[in-house]
């Protein structure tokens, strides 16, 4: 027969003290936990939601980044007239041709940081849907004008609605502010792509260009079409793969920060094994009682690895709703936190934690506890009747 | 002393107790020394690769907006300049081993030996790249991870130009902090050329090496006015700012990671005080019967403490041990994938041993005052009423 689970529920109760000092403990672990892989996935989540679907990529064959491609203006005007693209109400193929360039940025604080600047069409906006603009409007050609993502806004000097930004050889107005659903283009600037072709001097008008399939199929023609083209030796790729290679740069810190997480959930574990042991101990008496009215080895077992397990719970609990307050207060502090990335560029992310990081820190906790409980667990079932009685 | 004997007796009372507790001390005190590595880690990465003579003239505008090669030549003229060369990324992809990518730079080579003397590079070996205009000079860690050797042929595809190159290499940089590919610029520039292209007239950065440490300021300040109000303005810097910079953007992680890193400590004070308060507890009666047979408060009170502090510091010392074997071995196996890579660069410093022991012993203090100061001054018909 097995112990009703109110009683390890009970047992819980019964020293106060050392189940809230246990469970703070596993709350601690959790939080830690539950913010590293937060910090990743937010990373990881900005980089593969800026691609679409149904949009590909194309560079110079051999580059593995925007900013280290190269294509010719012939390039643009053929391609963008194959078959399978998408077209707009005015019958326009949307197809975007982009230049980007990262120069130096001044920091609010002082530091300087590689930002992307993207020199766009005015059809880019129809090709990266998730791009809208919040305030502000379109910058005008040749004007000097710029738009900037949210990311960008208030990082650096200058970066706001109607002040002058200074990148490159010049000075630039900003006349929009823009917003990419949580995208990666939110740290992004925004430019006249003939204007930074001039600016930063570049052989070719353009990186590469980006373009949208009619359907899923014409995704899969156009890719070979554009691959095997003698004439301008470029490839294509979905803009999905694209930037989930980006976020690969991103795995190094997955293993160390799951190095941590782990290392500090032995910790825990062991803390929160000593807290049971004392426990086993103090009830010896009463686990003799227990064995001797006829409750199984088994019995007492589970009950002492459902205690162990419910503190985990416990701790899991509270240390999840404080990593959602420390997320949040770390967001109001900090703002974006800014991450270089694999090209070089500065990415501005959100913290924001989601479902799996708050599982992966649950299984954390729930280790802790059945690897902490099984011990003193174990100890307890062990416990000869007629010797723990004698004790008492 | 003579108590030793008696405090070694009690910490073996409960050796599982006391294995957990310790264990538990000792991984805080390795988590916090690697977290510490980090911030230390780039100081000192920074430190290593970065020479006080040495100074990068760019762009402006950003390392990715080149300047003219022949500024080089001016550059060289400026009055206190020991030597200076050209640099030119090339972003090399080794495809053989999965396109991966590492710093490659086309650089002069005649020039690049005088810039870089803190290099360990062998004469003959820098007299061989100038001889091959195929020649390349490898960072040893590259040299280990691909299993290259002097005289193997390599391939290496541009990313950012539109060639493939064949190079020999013809020497090493005979140090861990170098893991850098450089090839003969002449080489670069013949393959744009062929292909009938303009050359490779620009250059990325160019690296001057000053005679005088103190007159590093009033040489920046001369390359920075000789390219005043022409079309590719420079900024110089010195070596350590400019690869400051290139990590800055790092600087908002690195934060959230210290004050992770203030969570675990506390985490750490949390377990040792609920193990140290447990140990007292169950001894009230013991020490009970030391006051009656007349030892004083101040002595149970330091015999209690210094249990504690021996715990916490034979923690710590394993703790700093186990956190200095694991950088090594991350650094030891840092060659074999791109994934652990970069974490081979955390190298626990003396400082933050040292500052890892003083947590431990932080740690026994705080975990054992409390209750070790509560059972000394207890009365003794108190304790021993309790007990009986």
């Amino acid at each position: 027969m097995a112990l009703p689970v109110s009683y390890s529920l009970r047992n819980i109760q019964a020293r106060p003290g050392r189940s809230v000092m246990t469970a703070g403990v596993i709350a601690l672990v959790v939080v830690a936990c539950s913010l590293f892989l937060g910090l990743i996935s937010s990373l990881k989540r900005t980089l593969v939601s800026s691609g679409n679907p149904m949009n590909l990529v194309v560079m110079r064959k051999g580059s593995d980044n925007d900013g280290a491609s190269q294509l010719s203006l012939e390039a643009f005007q053929a391609i963008r007239f194959f078959d399978g693209i998408a077209r707009d109400a005015e019958d326009r193929p949307l197809a975007s041709p982009e230049l980007v360039v990262q120069p130096f940025f001044r920091t609010r604080a002082g530091g300087r940081e590689n930002v992307l600047v993207r020199g766009v069409e005015p059809m880019a906006v129809m090709v990266h849907d998730q791009v809208r603009i919040t305030q502000g409007r379109m910058f005008t050609p040749s004007a000097h004008e710029v738009i900037v993502g949210r990311g960008v806004l208030g990082r650096y000097a200058g970066a706001e609605l109607g002040n002058d930004l200074a990148f490159g050889r010049g000075t630039w107005k900003v006349v929009g502010i823009f917003d990419a659903a949580g995208s990666s283009f939110e740290s992004e600037v925004w430019v006249d792509v003939r204007e930074l072709a001039n600016d930063a001097k570049r052989p070719f008008p353009y990186s590469g260009i980006r373009l949208r399939a009619a359907t899923a199929a014409d995704l899969e023609s156009l890719t070979r079409r554009i691959d095997d083209d003698p004439r301008f030796a470029l490839e294509a790729q979905r803009e999905t793969d694209y930037y989930t290679k980006q976020s690969q740069s991103a795995n190094t810190l997955y293993i160390l920060v799951i190095g941590i997480a782990v290392l500090a959930g032995i910790g825990a574990g062991f803390g929160a094994s000593n807290t049971m042991y004392a426990a086993v101990q103090a009830r010896t008496a009463e686990i003799g009682t227990l064995r001797a009215l006829g409750f199984s080895r088994r019995a007492i077992l589970s009950a002492f690895e459902i205690e162990a397990v419910a503190l985990s719970a416990v701790g899991f609990i509270v240390g999840a709703v404080c990593a959602l307050a420390l997320s949040a207060v770390l967001r109001l502090l900090l703002g974006g936190i800014a991450f270089g990335a694999a090209t070089f560029t500065t990415n501005v992310i959100t913290l924001q934690l989601g479902g799996s990081d708050f599982i992966g820190a649950l299984i954390l906790a729930l280790i802790i506890g059945l690897c902490g409980g099984l011990g003193p667990a174990w100890r307890a079932a062990r416990l000869r009747p007629i010797e723990a009685l004698h004790k008492a | 002393m003579k108590y030793l004997g008696f405090i070694l007796a009690n910490l073996g009372r409960n050796k599982l107790r006391t294995v957990l507790t310790g264990g538990a001390i000792a991984l805080a005190v390795v988590l916090v020394c690697l977290l510490l590595t980090m911030p230390d880690g780039l100081d000192s990465l920074l430190n290593t690769i970065a020479n006080n003579t040495r100074i990068s003239v760019h762009n402006k505008a950003g390392v990715v907006y080149s300047m003219p090669y022949a500024f080089t030549r001016k550059v060289r003229q400026v009055d206190g300049v020991a030597a200076a060369v050209a640099m030119t990324w090339f972003g090399g992809a080794y495809e053989e081993a999965g396109r991966v990518t590492f710093p490659s730079f086309a650089v002069e080579v005649e020039h690049i030996g005088a810039v870089y003397p803190d290099y360990p590079i062998a004469a003959a070996q820098l007299a061989d790249f100038q001889r091959y205009r195929d020649g390349a000079i490898v960072g040893r860690q590259l040299l280990r991870k691909y299993g290259w050797k002097i005289g193997d042929r390599v391939t290496l595809r541009s990313t950012v130009w539109p060639v493939s190159l064949d190079f020999r290499i013809v020497g090493e940089i005979a140090s861990d902090r170098a893991p850098l590919f450089w090839m003969n610029r002449e080489y670069l520039d013949q393959a744009l050329t062929a292909q009938g292209g303009p050359g490779l007239g620009i250059a990325g950065v160019i690296w001057v090496r000053a005679g005088d440490p103190n007159r590093v300021n009033a040489i920046m300040r001369q390359i920075d006015d000789l390219s005043r109000n022409s079309d590719a303005e420079t900024a110089s810097e010195t070596e350590k700012s400019y690869f400051a910079n290139f990590f800055g953007s790092l600087q908002g992680f690195v934060t959230i990671i210290l004050i992770i890193t203030g969570l675990v400590a506390l985490c750490i004070v949390f377990i040792a005080a609920n193990t140290a308060s447990m140990g007292v507890r169950e001894r009230a009666g013991e020490i009970a019967i030391l006051k009656a047979i007349g030892f004083g408060r101040r002595v149970i009170f330091s015999i209690l403490l210094v249990e504690a502090i021996a715990l916490s510091a034979a923690a710590g010392g394993a703790g700093v041990c186990a956190a200095v074997g694991l950088t090594k071995a991350l650094g030891t196996f840092a060659g074999w994938s791109d994934t652990i890579g970069p974490l081979g660069n955390f190298i626990v410093t003396a400082p933050v041993i040292v500052e890892g022991i003083f947590l431990s012993l932080f740690v026994g203090m705080l975990a054992g005052v409390v209750p070790s100061y509560g059972a000394a001054r207890k009365s003794v018909v108190e304790s021993l009423h309790e007990v009986f």
